[in-house]
């Protein structure tokens, strides 16, 4: 057969070409020349060199920050991801319990990040927070502001409630896209509940499994809005994370230079992961 | 299908641009005492801080996607293949991988060499022939 190539087609793409160039390129092509300069304001630069990725790569504080990120994403996502399957798998099919279960997930998927941050604030406070208040009365020493372990544990449970919902009802679309005639067989052959679970249930969910995990690992690997609220990066640095450390170099101690070079690094892990993961799921789409 | 075109034209077009634009910047060094300070900002008080050797880098880039559109336009289809990755792998696919590979080449030669990056350049250059052939 033969095959026509129309290029007029090109011509649609033109104006997110022109809209990506001023929000995306532009700003990159601005944060590729700071990284290799040195400003004192008033737009006036000095050459740097790669004096500053240099400084980036051997500083502590760089690595120190990519770690707490990296634990805090593998915390959230083995929170969140088995809890997700758990509550969808134990939500109605049918019945006025679908709305209502729907509704009620969807609700902390709506309230904005910085909304989140400060009702948590409030919250795990030990003198009006309903949380800090009554943790504090069981005989805990809570208190996030001072101890960087209850700041992790106030940080991570804020983002499980925020974010579960979506986990949840990724996976039941998933569960609900299932045919009757699956279960009804199992049922004949006498399957087990974690029988049905194995090998029906988590196969049907794998792919939006998948996207979940993408979703949930991106966003919580970028983090910023929830933690500088509530926490502001501390106690001391404790739950300064890569955002954070990039906001206060850039905005706090105004060092332009060296917040364009972690800019840099930071787009670069999070090309490469997300390469990884699409590359993951597209090969994965293909075998189906 | 193969397409054979007539891609001398394009190519030739492509880097008449390419090093005329490379001789426009050129001109735009500024030489405060006769000689060009290759590494002063091109636009004097400009917001977007350009030097000669970040404008090369993106006209270089462009330059890259240029030729790999002159190809795409020579062989159309983008020559999809399983390779070492055992995916299948377009020349655009196969071209992003060495690029965000040269990317961490380099940052891993600043880290474990040195700020002397003529080596990195050269073995992120094998690197992408690699990914070229095998991917």
């Amino acid at each position: 057969m033969e095959r026509t190539w129309n290029n007029k087609a090109w011509f649609l793409v033109l104006p997110v070409l022109v809209l990506v160039a001023f929000s995306a390129v532009v700003p990159l092509m601005t944060v590729v020349n700071y990284s290799v300069q040195d400003t004192f304001g008033n737009n006036q630069f000095f050459w740097n060199g790669v004096d500053w990725y240099q400084e980036l790569l051997a500083s502590d504080r760089f690595w120190e920050s990519m770690l707490r990120n990296l634990i805090f994403s593998a915390v959230i996502l083995a929170i969140e991801v088995p809890l997700g399957i758990f509550i969808a798998l134990n939500m109605p099919r049918s019945g006025w319990g679908v709305p209502v279960c729907l509704v009620l997930m969807a609700l902390p998927l709506l309230v904005p990040w910085n909304v989140v941050g400060t009702i948590w604030q409030v919250f795990g406070r030990g003198d009006i927070g309903l949380l800090g208040y009554y943790v504090n009365a069981l005989g805990i020493d809570y208190n996030y502001v001072q101890d960087p372990f209850d700041a992790w544990v106030t940080v991570i449970v804020m983002d499980v409630w925020h974010w579960t919902s979506l986990v949840v009802l990724l996976c039941y679309a998933g569960l609900v896209s299932i045919p009757d005639a699956f279960y009804q067989a199992a049922k004949i052959d006498g399957a087990s509940r974690w029988a049905i679970f194995r090998y029906i249930q988590l196969p049907k969910m794998q792919r939006v499994l998948l996207i979940a995990v993408l979703l949930r690992f991106m966003d919580s690997f970028m983090i910023y809005t929830e933690p500088f609220v509530v926490t502001g990066g501390g106690p001391g640095n404790s739950t300064t994370f890569l955002s954070i450390d990039l906001v206060k170099m850039a905005l706090g101690e105004f060092n332009l230079g060296q917040a364009a070079a972690m800019s840099l690094v930071y787009f670069l892990i999070i090309l490469l992961l997300s390469w990884a993961f699409y590359t993951v799921m597209t090969n994965y789409d293909a075998e189906r | 299908m193969t397409v054979s075109r007539r891609w001398v034209m394009p190519l030739v077009v492509v880097l008449a641009v390419y090093l005329a634009a490379t001789g426009l910047l050129a001109t735009l060094v500024p030489a405060p005492d006769g000689a060009r300070d290759w590494t002063a900002p091109l636009v004097a008080g400009g917001w977007m801080a350009w030097t000669f050797p970040t404008a090369m880098f993106f006209l270089t880039i462009l330059f890259i996607l240029s030729l790999m559109a002159v190809w795409e336009y020579a062989s159309p289809g983008g020559n999809p293949r399983v390779g070492l990755l055992r995916f299948e792998t377009t020349r655009g696919d196969r071209l992003f991988v060495s690029l965000l590979g040269s990317a961490f080449i380099h940052l891993a030669w600043l880290g474990l060499v040195g700020p002397s990056l003529w080596w990195a350049l050269a073995l992120s250059v094998v690197y992408a022939v690699g990914v070229f052939r095998y991917v």
